[in-house]
C-alpha cells in the first residue's frame, strides 16, 4: 500500500488553478522530495493531505484512508512539520511539546523525545525557555521534535533545514536516514537540491501546479545545467563546438561554462589543454527547475 | 481535547481575570457611591439635575433608577459596562481567527483532531470566560452590599441583580457568538474583530438612536441591544422571555454559523 496516494487531485481558486491533476505515489519507506518554485503548489498539495485546504477535486490519501473523507485516521499517521511553525512565544519548549504530543493518539516515548534533543542539541534548559528567546535555528530544531516526537509512520516536511546551521542540518540528515532504516516514510518539499541528492530516492517536481518530473534524484541531477570554470596555465583559444556547453565568459587563461548532461565530452577537450584548475559548481535545484520553466524539459 | 481547552483557556485568562476584576471593582465603587447618596438623602434632587431627554429616554424608570437599587444595578448597564463585556466576548469569540493567523491551527489540525473539536473548544471557552465575568461581578455586588450597606437601606432584590446579570451574559454570549461565526471564516483576528466591533457598535447605536426617535424604532428588533432592557426590571419587571428567546438564539444561530463555515472553509493565512 502507498504511504501517500495523490489521484488527479486539483486545487482551483476562483480562476486559478493552484494544483492540477496531481497523480503520484510515495511508496512506504521511501523518502521523496517535492521540489518546484515558491508558487509551484507544493504547499498546497501538503494541506490537502492534511485536510487544511479542500480540494475542487481528486482525491488523496495516507495508508489508504481518503485525507478528506476519513481524515482522523489519515493524520493519524502523520508527523508534520510547517514552513514556519506557528507557535505562540510566550509558550515554552516543554509546553508546545507537551501541548502538541497530547494529541496525538500515538503514545510519546520521552525516551525517544530525549535522543531527539540529543541529536538535535536542544536540552532541556533550551526547552524550559520561553519561545520568544528562541532563534529560528532553536524554533526550526522545536519544530523537528513535535513532528517526530510520536515516531508516526509518515513524515510530511515543508522546508525541514530552512534556519539549521551545516552541522544541525547533518544530524537532520542522519536523523532521516534513521527513521528511513525503521521503515518510516518521507515525504519533504525543499529547494536545497544538495540535500534531496543526499537523502531521497526519488524526487517529484511541480511547475505552475501541474506534475512536471518524477524520476529518480540521479535523473534529476543530469538534467540541471552546471557551471564550470576552467583556468589555464598558459594562454589558448576559446572553446569551439563543444556539445550541450554555452560559453558564458572567455578570456586567454579562463573559460567560465555552462554544461548541461555529462561531463565527459569537455574533460576529453581540456585533457589536450594546459588546464591548472577546474571547478565545477554545485548543481542547485534553481538550475534544475529553470530548465523546466524555459520549457525545453520533456 | 482537554489540553487543547486548558491551553485556549489560558491564553485568555489574564484578559478575562482583568475585565472581571475591574468590573467587580466597579460593582463595589457604584455601591459606595449609592451609600453615599443614600446618606446624604439626596436622591430625590438628582431627578432635576438630569437633563429632559435623559429623562425621557429612561421614561418611568426614571424614579427607580435613582435610587440605592438603582444605582447599584447600574453597574450591569452602564454603556462602559456594556462595552467591556461586549468586547470580551468578541475578543474571545474571534480568536480562532488569530489561529489560523498564527498558524498554530495547522500544528493542531495536522494531527487527528476533528475541526468540530476547535468550535466546539471555542464555544466553551466564551462561555466560560463570559460566566466567570459576571460571577465576579456579581461577587462584587455582593460582597459590597454585605460589607457596606447598612441595615436600614432597602438592598435591591436578588431577582433584579440575577435578572440583570443574566440579560448581560447573555448578551455578551450573543457577540461571541456573531463573533466566532465570523472569524471561522476568516484569516485575520484583527478582520474579524473589527467587523463584530463595528457591527456592534453600529447596532448599540441603532438601538439608543430608536429608543429617542420614532422613525427607527422600526429598525430596532434588529439589534441585539434591543433585547437587553434592563430598565424593565429595575423597574420590578421579570426579565422579559422574548429577550432570553432572541439572545439565546442569536448566540445559538452564530455557534450553527460557525461550525459549518468552519467545518467547509479552507484553512489557510
Amino acid at each position: 500500500m502507498a504511504a501517500i496516494s495523490f489521484d488527479g487531485l486539483t486545487k482551483r481558486y476562483g480562476g486559478l488553478t493552484a494544483v492540477s491533476n496531481l497523480r503520484l505515489e510515495v511508496a512506504e519507506g521511501e523518502i521523496l522530495g517535492f521540489l518546484g518554485l515558491n508558487g509551484a503548489g507544493k504547499t498546497t498539495s501538503i494541506r490537502m493531505l492534511l485536510d487544511l485546504l479542500r480540494p475542487t477535486s481528486g482525491r488523496a490519501s495516507i495508508f489508504g484512508h481518503d485525507c478528506q473523507a476519513d481524515g482522523l485516521a489519515a493524520r493519524d499517521h502523520v508527523g508534520y512539520l510547517p514552513s514556519e511553525m506557528g507557535i505562540y512565544p510566550d509558550l515554552t519548549g516543554h509546553q508546545v511539546l507537551k501541548l502538541l504530543g497530547s494529541l496525538n493518539h500515538r503514545a510519546v516515548e520521552q525516551k525517544y523525545v530525549g535522543e531527539l534533543q540529543e541529536r538535535l542539541t536542544l536540552p532541556d534548559s533550551d526547552l524550559r525557555r520561553k519561545l520568544r528567546e528562541y532563534s529560528s535555528g532553536m524554533k526550526r530544531k522545536l519544530g523537528i521534535i513535535q513532528a517526530f516526537q510520536a515516531d508516526p509512520p509518515l513524515l510530511i516536511l515543508d522546508e525541514p533545514t530552512e534556519g539549521l546551521d551545516p552541522l544541525m542540518q547533518d544530524s537532520f540528515y542522519e536523523l532521516l536516514a534513521d527513521v528511513q532504516r525503521r521503515g518510516r516514510t518521507v515525504f519533504f518539499s525543499s529547494h536545497v537540491l544538495s540535500e534531496v541528492e543526499r537523502m531521497c530516492q526519488r524526487v517529484a517536481l511541480l511547475r505552475q501546479g501541474e506534475l512536471v518530473l518524477l524520476s529518480t534524484v540521479e535523473e534529476c541531477r543530469k538534467l540541471a545545467p552546471r557551471d564550470v570554470h576552467v583556468t589555464f596555465v598558459a594562454d589558448v583559444a576559446a572553446p569551439v563546438g563543444l556539445p550541450s556547453t554555452r560559453v558564458i565568459q572567455v578570456s586567454p587563461r579562463s573559460w567560465l561554462l555552462k554544461v548541461e548532461g555529462p561531463l565527459s565530452p569537455l574533460l576529453r577537450e581540456l585533457a589536450s589543454l594546459p588546464v591548472d584548475d577546474l571547478k565545477v559548481s554545485e548543481v542547485k535545484l534553481e538550475d534544475a527547475v529553470r530548465h523546466f520553466y524555459r520549457g525545453d524539459a520533456q | 481535547m482537554t489540553a487543547l481547552l486548558l491551553h485556549s483557556l489560558q491564553r485568555v485568562r489574564t484578559l478575562v481575570v482583568v475585565i472581571g476584576l475591574l468590573l467587580s471593582l466597579l460593582q463595589f465603587i457604584l455601591i459606595l457611591v449609592a451609600r453615599s447618596i443614600e446618606n446624604s438623602g439626596q436622591f430625590a434632587q438628582l431627578a432635576t439635575l438630569l437633563p429632559p431627554f435623559v429623562r425621557a429616554l429612561m421614561g418611568p424608570a426614571v424614579t427607580a433608577f435613582l435610587s440605592f437599587g438603582g444605582i447599584v444595578s447600574l453597574g450591569y448597564f452602564e454603556p462602559g459596562v456594556i462595552f467591556a463585556v461586549v468586547g470580551l466576548s468578541i475578543a474571545v469569540g474571534t480568536r480562532i481567527a488569530l489561529e489560523v493567523e498564527t498558524g498554530f491551527i495547522d500544528l493542531i489540525l495536522a494531527r487527528p483532531v476533528a475541526r468540530h473539536r476547535m468550535v466546539t473548544r471555542a464555544i466553551v471557552v466564551s462561555v466560560v470566560s463570559l460566566s466567570f465575568v459576571v460571577a465576579l461581578m456579581l461577587a462584587g455586588t455582593w460582597i459590597g452590599l454585605s460589607t457596606l450597606v447598612p441595615d436600614n437601606v432597602e438592598r435591591p432584590a436578588a431577582k433584579l441583580i440575577l435578572g440583570l446579570a443574566a440579560n448581560l451574559g447573555l448578551l455578551g454570549m450573543a457577540w461571541s457568538s456573531i463573533g466566532l461565526a465570523i472569524a471561522s471564516a476568516s484569516r485575520r483576528r484583527g478582520v474579524a474583530g473589527g467587523v463584530a466591533g463595528v457591527l456592534a457598535l453600529v447596532t448599540f447605536l441603532l438601538d439608543y438612536i430608536a429608543r429617542l426617535w420614532e422613525p427607527a424604532k422600526a429598525f430596532a428588533w434588529l439589534s441585539p441591544f434591543t433585547y437587553f432592557s434592563p430598565l424593565d426590571l429595575v423597574t420590578g419587571g421579570e426579565l422579559p422571555m422574548k429577550n432570553v428567546v432572541v439572545l439565546g438564539g442569536i448566540a445559538v444561530g452564530g455557534f450553527v454559523a460557525a461550525y459549518l463555515l468552519f467545518l467547509r472553509r479552507d484553512i489557510s493565512r
